[in-house]
């Protein structure tokens, strides 16, 4: 029985030691990780952005008021109606880039307009660039559709437990008629119980 | 006495090395001849969930959409997670990072139906990967 247990009980403590080592564990994690915490997390912002961009690519009502054509969209900054700080406009880009890829939209983004008045300036003014060839303002295609949303939550805490709900909502608006056009939601729900000790 | 140790000692180990797999179910569905197969690569999960419906269609702007009904065989609620990669015509994953492992609580004797828009018109193939959230979370 010792010559069984006396080693086992090394190596439990070799193991046990070792885990106490100064530097920190750092590994590579994947992006859809289990949650830590019941506040908004990388792989929420990814499931949201997926769903979105899906019930929008498959939604009847956006083709027909498009009559077929890829439509020009243009992003308006999600508000943030919750009291979490989220980059609302990381959400937004992301949504872009998966409808871009899509092929089935286009884009415009004015975010950038003071760039692209740059390089048109220093393309007729500099002299470097042949007049026939440089882009003059005035050609740009025009947004006719606009996305927007906003996430909302709401927390409830009753003895240990925390239940965090958030709300991720949005839509796209015809800027010609005025009319929203598609919209869709996201729910999460995260519970968090304090240990008792 | 001491086989007996060293056999606890060994089952134990064996117990908790099998339940750290992340192998699951998979659906590959063939959108271009319609045929659809099922892989079950974990015995639990074989015996908790069944896939009892594939289907097929495309969505108004002509990309295809899979629609696959899981059933729980079991009472007790379920905490899954499920993951609808797209390939194209020569069979390589279509924007694989983009892809999200979604979660799925499936209660006792349920069914649900969850459904996969593909990301690019080339994508022709579509592959559903369903594994057991407990076993993914291993690494807290």
């Amino acid at each position: 029985m010792k010559k069984v247990f006396i080693p086992v009980a090394g190596a439990v403590l070799l193991m046990t030691f070792t885990g106490c080592a100064t530097a920190p564990h750092v590994y590579e994690s994947e992006l859809d990780r289990a949650p830590m915490t019941t506040r908004i997390e990388p792989q929420d912002i990814r499931r949201t952005v997926e769903k979105m961009a899906e019930s929008l690519i498959s939604d009847a009502g956006v083709l027909e008021a498009t009559g077929g054509k890829r439509p020009v969209l243009d992003i308006e900054p999600m508000k943030n109606r919750s009291q979490m700080i989220v980059d609302m406009k990381s959400i937004t880009d992301s949504v872009r880039t998966r409808l871009i890829r899509s092929r089935l939209f286009r884009f415009v983004d004015r975010t950038t307009a003071g760039a692209d008045i740059t390089i048109m300036d220093e393309q007729a003014q500099l002299g470097l660039t042949d007049r026939r060839k440089a882009i003059r303002p005035g050609q740009q295609s025009a947004a006719e559709m606009y996305l927007t949303g906003s996430l909302t939550d709401m927390i409830t805490r009753a003895g240990r437990a925390t239940d965090h709900y958030y709300k991720f909502n949005m839509i796209l608006k015809d800027l010609r008629t005025g009319e929203i056009v598609w919209t869709d939601e996201q729910e999460i729900r995260k519970v968090a119980i304090r240990p008792t000790f | 006495m001491k086989l007996a140790c060293i056999a606890a000692l060994a089952c134990a180990c064996t117990v908790a090395a099998g339940c750290r797999t992340t192998a699951g179910t998979s659906v590959v569905m063939n959108h271009q001849t319609g045929g659809s197969v099922i892989y079950e690569g974990n015995t639990r999960l074989h015996n908790e969930v069944a896939v009892t419906a594939v289907t097929y269609d495309k969505v108004p702007a002509g990309l295809n959409r899979v629609n696959i009904q899981l059933t729980s065989l079991v009472q007790r609620e379920l905490h899954l997670q499920y993951r609808i990669a797209w390939f194209n015509a020569e069979g390589m994953e279509i924007d694989g990072d983009a892809r999200t492992y979604r979660p799925l609580i499936l209660q006792g004797l349920d069914s649900v139906t969850v459904t996969g828009v593909g990301n690019h018109p080339s994508a022709v193939t579509s592959r559903l990967r369903l594994r057991e959230r407990r076993a993914a979370d291993h690494r807290r």
